[in-house]
């Protein structure tokens, strides 16, 4: 059976996003949800997303670096708009109120809009041939599973269950597919606008460890350990995407 | 000029930054509590973006290399810190005038421009474009940590020059380490990924439990966030541009 190409774009995008709900899994052996987990489960997503972002930018440089950073402030900006808007309303998601509920939400806006540019890169690749696509398919689904993880870490010790946290990181890829099929249709259209896309990415990751999830790590843990899981975790991160 | 002689100038200058950092208390026996949160959060982002620059060119020569450097960069600060017991000590404190607080504030001080010294120094050996390019990145980010340097030193007694001398004596390390390790590994170019990895290394953790804690009570999160990010993405901004 001979499938469109664009159902395999689509089908490619759709498996990259599953596999983000992977990164929930290590969490089903993690039951305790003392401020101190929650502050230790912080320093790992905050060194995953430096990581991240490190990589991130790296590739935005490589296609220009003036378009990144504008890309860079935008995400910053984005994150401060969220951020403000969010902070208006009494947040309540289930039994969560205040500032647990709005890192939590404010994590998946960030990784979902995030994905946007993963999904870009997924249909643009497709112009390189299958081969090209298949790999950066295959690298881009492993890449997410650490980010699965980021978001299982800040989702879980609030209480989220094993199949919120696999769902909530699928949810947070499912711009992957969605854009990937545009991506491909019109790549050339597409590429112009990815390192504005990479920075932006980076841009509300690096701010979102800064503003959320550091502050409330040191709040509750000792520096030394949070220190050591926020790099310990960015350097594993490094490792991973310069594997890839 | 001697490819020595470079590392040492430029290193020297970065240590020689450190005696501007007075300019902010001149006039003034103190500044408000605001601005060391300020400074902290422009040198942590200025110590991120050379990280950043670091890890780069690190992962093209040897990614495994890199990673182990790096924890054992983690793994020495985290040593250092312990056995000197500082591990959480409040670098920002303006109003202590205990002894022993203001010779760990020092000693820490120290230790931390040591450590930029070997991300200079190795810098230097990657080629000296980009170590020039580290070095003036440090030299700058020398000067928001000697403000904090002087501010606490002022809130001792301690005269404006005496302070200045002090900042800049704090970096001599600096200056030994960028020149011994470029001597060091010009001759054995196979541990440069790995020393690449333990300046990242010291870099980060540097920065997450010497800088940042203290200035969110200072200046809040929103406001280190968008200093740290900002100076960061400058830095990142400036070096794709260079190379």
């Amino acid at each position: 059976m001979q499938l469109e190409p664009v159902v395999v774009v689509f089908l490619y995008g759709l498996l990259t996003a599953v596999a983000t709900g992977l990164g929930a899994l290590p969490f089903v052996f993690v039951r305790s949800v003392s401020p101190r987990a929650v502050a230790y489960s912080n320093a790992i997503a905050a060194g995953l997303m430096l990581g991240a972002s490190f990589g991130l930018v790296a590739e935005g440089s490589e296609r220009g670096s003036v378009q990144t950073f504008l890309g860079t402030l935008l995400g910053i900006a984005f994150i401060l708009v969220t951020q403000r808007l969010l902070g208006e309303h009494d947040l309540e998601i289930g039994q969560l109120r205040g500032a647990g509920a709005r890192r939590m939400l404010l994590i998946v806006i960030v990784m979902t809009v995030h994905s946007f540019a993963e999904g870009v890169a997924i249909g643009s690749s497709f112009a390189g041939g299958l081969t090209l696509a298949t790999l950066i398919t295959a690298a881009i689904a492993v890449h997410n599973i650490p980010e699965g993880l980021a978001i299982s870490a800040v989702l879980r010790p609030q209480g989220a269950t094993i199949a919120a946290c696999a769902g909530w990181s699928i949810f947070s890829s499912l711009p992957q597919p969605l854009m990937a099929v545009p991506a491909f249709l019109f790549v050339d259209a597409f590429r112009p606008a990815l390192p504005y896309g990479v920075g932006f990415a980076a841009g509300a990751m690096v701010f979102m460890v800064f503003v959320e999830l550091l502050p409330e790590a040191f709040e509750h843990a000792r520096r030394p350990a949070v220190g050591l899981l926020a790099s310990g975790s960015l350097i594993a991160m490094i490792l991973f995407q310069a594997l890839l | 000029m001697d490819p020595t002689l470079t590392v040492l100038l430029y290193s020297s200058l970065a240590a020689a930054a450190a005696a501007l950092g007075v300019l902010p208390l001149v006039g003034r026996t103190q500044v408000p509590k605001v601005w060391i949160g300020w400074a902290n959060a422009i040198a942590g982002g200025l110590m991120l973006g050379s990280a950043h620059a670091l890890s780069g060119a690190g992962v093209e020569l040897g990614p495994f290399s890199v990673a182990a450097g790096a924890l054992l960069g983690v793994a020495f600060t985290y040593g250092t810190h312990r056995v000197s017991d500082t591990e959480d000590l409040d670098l920002n404190r303006l109003a202590d005038t205990d002894p022993t607080y203001g010779s760990k504030v020092l000693l820490t001080s120290f230790l931390h421009s040591a450590s930029e010294g070997v991300a200079i120094g190795v810098a230097m050996v990657i080629n000296l474009p980009f170590g020039i390019f580290v070095a003036l990145a440090i030299a700058v980010h020398n000067i928001p940590e000697a403000t904090v340097l002087c501010a606490v030193l002022r809130g001792r007694g301690v005269g404006l020059g005496t302070a200045a001398g002090l900042a800049m004596a704090m970096n001599s390390g600096q200056v030994l380490l960028a020149v011994t390790v470029f001597a060091v590994l010009s001759a054995a170019p196979a541990a440069v990924p790995p020393v690449i990895g333990f300046a990242v290394g010291t870099l980060v953790y540097l920065v997450l439990v010497e800088l940042i804690p203290e200035s969110y009570r200072e200046a809040g999160p929103t406001t280190i966030a968008v200093l740290t990010s900002l100076t960061m993405g400058v830095l990142i901004l400036l070096h794709g541009g260079l190379s």
